[in-house]
């Protein structure tokens, strides 16, 4: 488990959110760049397509059949290209000719285009450069004129306004977008931040509920469900606690014991009532010793999910053993073996099973009087598996019937000595298996107390 | 001095009643509640020591019906809970002290003895009449500020007569303050105590009431 841990990367909600704001803004900037420079190419465009179409109207309107008049042409046309080309101001080349394309006057770099193509604009390669070309005809019909410019001069210009709409927007906006990001996102989870500081405010000891109140809506889900833990910890802590304080109380007894026979033993001058009173010393400590291991037996079973030692268990066998091992027997009752042949299996911890079953044939060797009949049987009744311990004495007040399996329940009929921890252990054997723990008083008199498994419990 | 232990668990009751009859008080023993309620019907005793938490009927039931019946023995609680709200319901409840396991042998004989004192109607720690003084806490007795040397029985019909100055004691009643239960008596013990104790005090000391009893003589 430990080790998958330095593989997954801390995650940051701030930081995810950053990131993928800022990089759909990012996106969404470098999209509306794109849009806007094709926009402003495509302008820049249709305004140099204008502006050929114009040169080429007036050269049309000036197009005559007089040889000198179309030298004068030429020659003022010729000085118009050297006066030095601005970048929006592309060299003008042109042709002008008959509408039967023969050529009248060109100019010196103009492309050489047949005349008679049909009027309109087209694209032509020269000089190794695409050139855009306008062929327009007079509507008399006499003349022709064909104008030109390359296709690299125009995209430069058209380059340049597209550059100057949209660079300063795109190199501006993410200096102005990614700390206003920054700061919606961190002011967006401030109340988490605030949940948190709440949480980290806490002492240990605090398990009251987070108010859910201020509490953002994405985090109601996850506020309930702490909230829940946080309650069944505090149910924990206080069962716990209150354990503590019934496990102290519980040593009281032995403790008065021990110290009233010492003190017993300390005043009594004979010598037969000392050792009378040392050895009451002697049982009270058994006693409390006894309390303990129950004790200790109880904390080590609460923590445990599951079973460690879980393994194929035959109840038969197990009943065999715990009664076998009462022999001898100083028991004032006739105890007896009820046990099925074939072997009733289950799935479990053969030890704390047979706690289980030793405290059972206990309460019942303590709490019924001399010459009852005890039995102790496993069983498979109903396709239900179960052990337990059976008994003709008077049964238990129908009262107490709820209340024995309580920690330190001891029934108010109760003479003989007892921690009344054995149940409650018993109880938590029986969780960790999933069998019930049940008492039972018998129509026909006596008592029945037993550890069950319903039918859906997994047999092995 | 007779006194009903009440106390359900079995080492810890023969410990008290070890330490009790370590001091001559003459200790009776029930381990339940319903035990307790008739033996505080049927004999009189000059205190009680009440478990709380018995088996059949609580301690403080018990309690509550003896003072109903007007009983007003000595109760002193004894017992493993210990909170201020259980102080107070068993001290409401009739009891005249309390104390919380575990607990000091010699710190019960003391308060037993000065619930035993109040009752008898004496603040003063000692019991004395016509030069005759006796120091429960001591068990120290004196005549005209000489010692007197007294057997445990000698000592116990004693302080049962001192504490009953006014009134007449019977036979009966001075054995069950001599006896607990299941202890043999013989037949003329009382008068074999009695005989003794005239002998060491002096004849005028106890007088015999022909019929009734005994009483102590008029102070001189």
């Amino acid at each position: 488990m430990g080790t998958r841990l330095p593989a997954m990367r801390l995650q940051s909600l701030r930081w995810r959110l950053l990131r993928t704001v800022c990089l759909a803004a990012l996106l969404g900037l470098a999209v509306s760049a794109m849009l806007s420079y094709r926009q402003a190419q495509h302008e820049a465009e249709e305004l140099m397509d204008g502006n050929l179409a114009q040169s080429g109207r007036l050269l049309l309107a000036l197009a005559t059949d007089d040889p000198q008049q179309l030298a004068d042409l030429g020659a003022r046309l010729a000085t118009l290209a050297s006066a030095g080309a601005s970048r929006y101001e592309p060299l003008l080349e042109y042709q002008i000719g008959r509408n039967d394309g023969s050529l009248l006057l060109r100019s010196e770099h103009a492309p050489e285009s047949p005349l008679s193509v049909a009027p309109g604009y087209s694209v032509i390669e020269h000089d190794g450069d695409p050139w855009r070309l306008l062929t327009l005809a007079s509507t008399a019909g006499d003349f022709r004129v064909q104008v030109g410019q390359s296709i690299k001069l125009r995209d430069r210009a058209a380059l340049e306004v597209a550059r100057q709409a949209v660079l300063p927007i795109a190199l501006m906006s993410p200096l102005l977008l990614l700390p206003l990001i920054y700061f919606s996102v961190r002011r967006g989870l401030k109340p988490l931040d605030d949940l948190a500081a709440d949480v980290a405010r806490r002492s240990a000891e605090n398990l009251e509920p987070l108010a859910m109140r201020l509490a953002p809506l994405e985090t109601q889900p996850l506020l309930t469900a702490v909230n829940r833990l946080l309650n069944r910890l505090r149910e924990t802590l206080d069962k716990e606690r209150r354990f503590t304080a019934d496990a102290a109380h519980e040593l009281r007894t032995p403790l008065a014991v021990i110290k009233v026979q010492a003190q017993v033993a300390q005043l009594s001058i004979d010598a037969g009532d000392r050792q009378h009173a040392l050895a009451q010393v002697l049982a009270g400590t058994d006693r409390a010793t006894r309390v303990l291991e129950q004790l200790l037996r109880l904390a080590r079973l609460d923590p445990l999910a599951g079973l460690p030692d879980a393994g194929d268990i035959d109840l038969a066998e197990l009943a065999r053993q715990v009664f076998a091992e009462l022999w001898p027997t100083t028991a004032t009752q006739a105890i007896q073996l009820h046990s099925d042949d074939s072997p009733l299996l289950v799935r479990g911890d053969a030890e704390l099973l047979q706690v289980v079953l030793r405290n059972l044939l206990d309460n019942a060797m303590r709490y019924t009087p001399a010459g009852s009949t005890i039995t102790v049987f496993a069983r498979l009744r109903h396709g239900e598996r179960s052990i337990g311990v059976t008994d003709d004495g008077r049964g238990v007040p129908p009262d107490d019937l709820p209340r024995l399996v309580e920690r330190f329940y001891r029934g108010r009929e109760a003479i003989a000595e007892g921690s009344g921890l054995g149940l409650a252990i018993s109880q938590r054997i029986a969780e960790l298996h999933d069998a019930r723990l049940e008492f039972e008083n018998l129509p026909g008199g006596g008592f029945e107390a037993r550890l069950r498994w319903p039918r859906s419990s997994p047999a092995s | 001095m007779r006194i009903l232990l009440v106390e359900d668990d079995a080492l810890l009751g023969d410990g008290i009643r070890a330490g009790l009859k370590l001091a001559d008080y003459a200790v009776d023993w029930v381990r339940d509640g319903d035990a307790a309620r008739l033996a505080l019907l049927d004999h009189d005793y000059h205190a009680c020591i009440l478990d709380l938490g018995l088996p059949r009927r609580d301690g403080l039931s018990v309690l509550k019906d003896l003072r109903r019946n007007g009983k007003q023995l000595p109760v002193l609680i004894l017992t493993a809970r210990d909170t201020s709200a259980d102080k107070i319901a068993g001290l409401d409840a009739g009891a005249d002290d309390y104390l919380t396991k575990p607990f000091d042998l010699l710190e019960l004989q003391a308060r037993l003895r000065a619930l035993l004192r109040r009752a008898g109607g004496a603040a003063a720690p000692t019991l004395a009449h016509a030069g005759v003084v006796l120091d429960p806490a001591s068990k120290q007795v004196s005549r005209n500020g000489q010692p007197v040397s007294l057997s445990a029985r000698e000592y116990t019909l004693l302080h049962d007569l001192l504490r009953h100055k006014a009134h007449i004691r019977s036979r009966s009643q001075l054995e069950e303050s001599l006896y607990s239960w299941g202890e043999e008596t013989g037949s003329n013990t009382v008068e074999v105590y009695i005989h003794n104790l005239r002998r060491k005090l002096g004849a005028d000391f106890i007088h015999t009431v022909r019929g009734l009893g005994y009483r102590l003589g008029d102070p001189t």
